[in-house]
């Protein structure tokens, strides 16, 4: 018998040990998953896809933030109801405590035939099932005179990180007695009650530092979400302060000057000393690339979330059409475990429950006032179909309120550790 | 002594066994990978790790304090629009599975 040399016994006891640790890598490659976009449609996508499976999928998350800065409770921050640092999160957890494999990069483009990722690095990933989860682009063509360059001057704030930061020192700089105007998105867009709740955490900030100062909402709609809650507590709070125009007094935005910061409109020229101008929107781009969209957003299977134009991919959160879902963070979660667990059972035949879709949104109009509007929902062949929901009433009691505030720091804490421990 | 004390705990865990069982029995068409996947919707908002500051931590909860809380938001009994809103979907299937999950986590 000939002696083994040293060498490749060691070769060989290393090899055994990979072949044991890792059954699934020697005998057959896992099926891939690769989710686009780290918010609450992707990173909750990654994370129930990991978890569930135990190991049986391997699961790559491309987002190329290395700190994810949560767009629901920014207007708090600008109320002063949250430190920045609070909607901060990064994706530690995710790696650690699931084996998601972080890519923190941009997904350039996708090759549906492929099923390959491509990167901004020149790499490019495989996939077996691919998650496009890349929320909203602006339409900054939306509003005549508004630009990526005009952004600094009137800021959107509508994706978070900076730009909350910008307006908000605009907010906290501006002139006494000064004009704010807050130009909403048309529908439909992420956060429906969101340039709402905007709007009463400026009047806050200016009750506190600028109590002469006014706040003009030029809207290109003719009603919004909450309405009724929203108005009645402008006017217990901030009377007089906040004047809301809809489209039909207005007759539309004809133009904006970020040099002069005027607003041209067919009833009157405003001049603002500070302003908010969130454009229409769209799908994040990487989905338009991967052909999954028909015109601005992502057309899905209900029961599934699978994009209709490739079975391979599914949309989650603001970029798909979830009829009648409204685009926010819970939704986007919700979403996310329905295709989670559609894509874990197609994969490795584990059991695909009936999908079930619930939204909260919930807003604050003052200090310790805060409402919430929320629905149940089911799959139909043609749509996310409402089944039951409830509002905030006007009138509420005080304590009610403060309640539904204090639910509301409840589950960011409850929604953003689901997405990211 | 010490063999009274062996009996004694041998009679508390056949005990606590025997009663966890039959808690677990009556728990018709309970499932528990339903059970977790039904979860998915609690941790929405309901942290499992943190304090339950402004929403109650459900994580340690008894099936049948779970139960009796859930069905309480169900017939409206308590309140809260969040709370009737997912108890009013939950059939006895649904409740059951949860409570067989949640007396599985730690």
């Amino acid at each position: 018998m000939t002696k083994m040399k040293r060498r490749t016994f060691v070769g060989m006891a290393a090899a055994t040990t990979t072949a044991l640790s890792m059954p699934s890598i020697a005998f057959g490659a896992l099926p891939r998953v690769v989710v686009i976009g780290g918010g609450a449609g992707g990173a909750t996508a990654a994370k129930y896809i990991a978890k569930d499976s135990k190991g049986a999928i391997d699961v790559t998350l491309v987002e190329a933030s290395k700190r994810y800065y949560t767009c629901f409770f920014s207007n708090l921050y600008l109320g002063d109801f949250r430190a920045y640092g609070s909607i901060g999160h990064n994706y530690y957890g995710l790696a650690v405590n699931h084996g998601v494999n972080m890519v923190h990069e941009w997904a350039l483009s996708v090759n549906n035939a492929a099923k390959k990722v491509n990167l901004g690095s020149g790499e490019s990933i495989s996939y077996d099932k691919l998650v496009i989860s890349p929320g909203i682009d602006l339409k900054f063509e939306s509003v005549n005179g508004y630009s990526a360059e005009a952004q600094s001057k009137m800021p959107h704030a509508w994706k978070s990180g900076t730009q909350v930061q910008l307006l908000k020192n605009q907010v906290k700089g501006m002139k006494k007695g000064g004009t704010f105007v807050m130009v909403p998105p048309p529908n439909p867009y992420r956060c429906p009650p969101g340039p709402y709740e905007r709007v009463s955490m400026i009047a806050h900030q200016f009750k506190k530092s600028n109590p002469t100062a006014k706040i003009v909402i030029l809207d290109p709609k003719n009603k919004f979400s909450k309405q009724g809650l929203f108005m009645e507590g402008w006017q217990k709070h901030y009377p007089g302060m906040i004047e809301w125009i809809s489209a039909e007094t207005h007759g539309g935005i004809k133009n904006i000057n970020a040099a002069t910061m005027e607003f041209e409109t067919d009833l009157d020229t405003f001049k603002a000393d500070a302003a908010s101008v969130v454009p229409a929107q769209r799908a994040g781009r990487i989905a338009m690339n991967a052909g999954v969209n028909n015109g601005d957003w992502c057309p899905i299977v209900p029961a599934s979330m699978q994009a209709q134009a490739d079975e391979n991919i599914y949309v989650l959160g603001d970029a798909s059409i979830a009829k009648s879902m409204p685009k926010s963070g819970f939704s986007a979660n919700s979403q996310a475990k329905v295709a989670a667990n559609h894509i874990r059972g197609s994969l490795t035949g584990s059991k695909v429950f009936t999908p079930r879709f619930a939204n909260t949104c919930w807003s604050l109009v003052a200090t310790n006032d805060g409402i919430k509007v929320g629905a149940n929902y089911k799959a139909t062949d043609e749509k996310i179909d409402k089944t039951s929901g409830f509002i905030s009433k006007t009138g509420e009691d005080s304590n009610l309120r403060k309640a539904t505030y204090e639910e509301s720091i409840g589950w960011y804490s409850g929604i953003t550790s689901d997405m990211f421990s | 002594m010490k063999s009274k004390s062996i009996l004694l705990s041998i009679f508390l865990c056949f005990f606590l066994t025997n009663k966890l069982y039959a808690e677990q029995n009556q728990l018709v068409g309970a499932d528990v990978d339903y059970g977790e996947h039904l979860f998915g919707e609690c941790v929405t908002c309901h942290n499992s790790t943190g304090l339950g500051q402004g929403i109650p931590k459900i994580t340690g909860l008894k099936t049948s304090q779970f139960i009796t809380k859930i069905l309480a938001y169900k017939t409206k009994e308590k309140e809260n629009a969040v709370m009737q809103m997912v108890a009013e979907r939950l059939g006895e299937e649904e409740i059951n599975s949860l409570a067989l999950y949640l007396s599985k986590l730690k």
